[in-house]
């Protein structure tokens, strides 16, 4: 330190007067600027705040206002989700499923179902596939309105949240009646569903596609020609397609920049390809373009949920093989041989051969994939998840550099992440 | 190909301040004078519960006061969560029962596959959430406090469609 800086702080500490103020300001040394442009400001949002939407910490470097480094910390959340699938069998795992992302719980059991449905080979029935469709673009729809509502109320208009929580509570209704279950549905089954839908179910779920587009119309007249949302989101946190493919992201945060990705079109499963529906893209990559995305989106779900309404088979739901599904009750009480296949497929689990199978969903967050390996025996030696949101998250630091603090906060919501998901 | 890309656009006029916030009062007023009062008086009014739900356990007994189960193990053996304490006996007879059959509701996350291997229709989740209690020894059901529930039980298997089990 130079004798004239020493010089500078002596003379910065304030004389003071009889009445104890300062009596001389201090004045900077000749040749001496102020320095504006001091040390990068650390400040830390989370793990526990409303806007990080679960238990998530930001840790932003903050020149003046503007954003120089976002690092994410994780792990709050931590659940140990991928080891314990290992101490459980097939079907135990299920429950576990579901609890990663409560948003969209159904997507993720059916998921799972199909991944290891593809390790054992199993064709589901045509009736379960029908009911895994309505399942995964019901949820679809479930999140996107949670995503709606709660972004929103992140960027400061707060009625939107009550009219889209309104149209989720329909759905828990739903969900309720088919699962037993608001949130922790654990719906599916190796080979099949826990139970058929039921009767009056279809009905409930016309009136819900029927009137869901009043909704739809009531948010996008609150929001998408409202100057303040407009000015919130537009130009803020553009990624471009080619930088979005480098980061690896996927579901409408990808097609919001202008990629075409869609699982459902490009590797369909469960006749996804027979279905008429339009794969929506932006062109900005911008938070609007995101909300836009979603927005339709939600229409195009109903689409696919309206003729998968028209389609459904009628037929059992389950494989008819009694080394997978559990006997009907009353077969069980009733025959010996039902009777003997209930305690195997309980007690030694469902087997899948010595193999491992990949499968990917389209979710609404992006690309869900399941990896599961077998030894041969009824737990899986490895079970994997490629979460959308945790990816979706690591390329949040990229978005958020050079833009003002308080878009942080709009393009964190708009990536629509789960916490429950990223950590697992 | 049916599965077409529609490509959404911003809108590049037609956004403003003043107009959009009278549209949105006009809309917010709209739900004022039509209410559809989402909003449920929940102590005094209780919602009501799909037959699927799947609450707080109960066991049914027959006429004799006897619990149903036969301590097969199912019950322990499928629980993801480990949360049913099952031990075995056998009366003179020769028929098994339950020496031990404990519950831990909190680690239970009530997934229902207890009720649905059940053989003999014994352990049932019910449609009840009313379950908190002031110490946390209160949460191990025994096998007394399960067959003392007298809530309805769930109705997983839907005999409408003898398929859906």
């Amino acid at each position: 330190m130079s004798t004239k800086s020493v010089e500078f702080l002596v003379r910065r500490t304030p004389e003071l007067g009889m009445d104890g103020r300062p009596v001389q300001v201090p004045v900077l040394p000749d040749g001496m600027v102020p320095e504006l442009h001091g040390e990068h400001m650390l400040i830390n949002i989370g793990p526990q705040h409303p806007a990080t939407h679960g238990v998530l910490r930001l840790v932003l470097e903050l020149d003046g206002e503007t954003v120089v480094k976002c690092t994410p910390h994780i792990g709050y959340l931590h659940s140990s989700f991928e080891k314990l699938g290992e101490y459980r069998t097939w079907n135990q795992v299920i429950p576990l499923t579901d609890r990663m992302d409560y948003l969209a719980p159904l997507i993720y059991n059916c998921a799972y179902a199909m991944a290891v449905e593809k390790l054992m080979g199993i064709e589901v029935t045509e009736r379960c596939k029908v009911v895994r469709v309505i399942c995964m673009e019901l949820d679809r729809i479930f999140s996107h309105l949670l995503w709606v509502g709660t972004t929103a109320i992140d960027i400061g208009a707060f009625t939107v949240f009550l009219y889209t929580f309104q149209e989720r509570e329909r759905i828990y209704d739903l969900h309720e009646a088919f699962t037993g279950a608001r949130i922790t549905t654990s719906s599916t089954r190796i080979g099949g569903m826990m139970a058929d839908l039921p009767s009056g179910w279809i009905e409930a779920l016309r009136d819900f596609v029927d009137t869901l587009p009043k909704t739809l119309d009531e948010t996008e007249a609150l929001l998408t020609r409202n100057n303040l949302w407009v000015g919130r989101n537009k130009d803020i946190g553009v990624i471009s397609g080619a930088d979005a493919l480098d980061w690896g992201l996927t579901g409408p945060n990808l097609r919001a920049s202008g990629v075409a990705y869609d699982i459902r079109r490009d590797r369909p499963y469960y006749d996804y390809d027979s279905y008429d529906f339009d794969v929506v893209t932006g062109e900005q990559g911008d938070c609007y373009d995101r909300y836009l995305v979603r927005m339709e989106e939600m229409r195009q779900s109903l689409r696919i949920l309206d003729q998968a309404i028209r389609r459904l088979p009628g037929g059992p739901i389950n494989v008819g093989d009694p080394r997978l599904i559990l006997p009907g009750k009353t077969d069980l009480m009733s025959d010996m041989e039902s009777m003997i296949h209930h305690f195997k497929v309980v007690m030694e689990g469902v087997k899948a051969p010595a193999d491992e199978s990949w499968f990917s969903v389209e979710s609404s967050k992006g690309e869900l994939g399941m990896y599961v390996v077998s030894d041969g025996g009824s737990k899986p030696v490895r079970w994997r998840v490629r979460g959308p949101s945790f990816i979706n998250l690591s390329a949040l630091p990229k978005m958020v550099e050079g833009h003002l603090l308080s878009d942080v906060i709009a393009i964190n919501a708009s990536i629509d992440i789960v916490l429950g998901e990223i950590d697992r | 190909m049916a599965i077409g890309v529609r490509v959404v656009r911003a809108p590049e006029a037609n956004t403003s301040y003043f107009r959009a916030s009278l549209q949105g009062m006009a809309l917010t007023f709209r739900h004022l004078v039509r209410p559809h009062k989402p909003v449920l008086q929940y102590p005094d009014v209780k919602p009501e519960l799909a037959p699927r739900w799947r609450g707080t356990h109960r066991m049914a007994v027959h006429a004799d006061g006897r619990p149903k189960c036969v301590a097969c193990g199912l019950c322990p053996t499928i629980c993801p969560s480990n949360c049913i304490r099952l031990v075995p006996g056998e009366d003179d007879q020769g028929n098994r029962y339950p020496v031990v059959y404990e519950i831990d509701e909190f680690r239970c996350i009530f997934c229902g596959m207890c009720q649905e291997v059940c053989p003999v229709e014994a352990i049932h989740v019910g449609q009840d959430y009313e379950n908190a209690e002031f110490t946390r020894e209160r949460f191990v059901y025994d096998l007394d406090r399960l067959m003392a529930q007298d809530h309805p039980v769930t109705a997983l298997w839907d005999p409408e469609d003898p398929l859906g089990q």
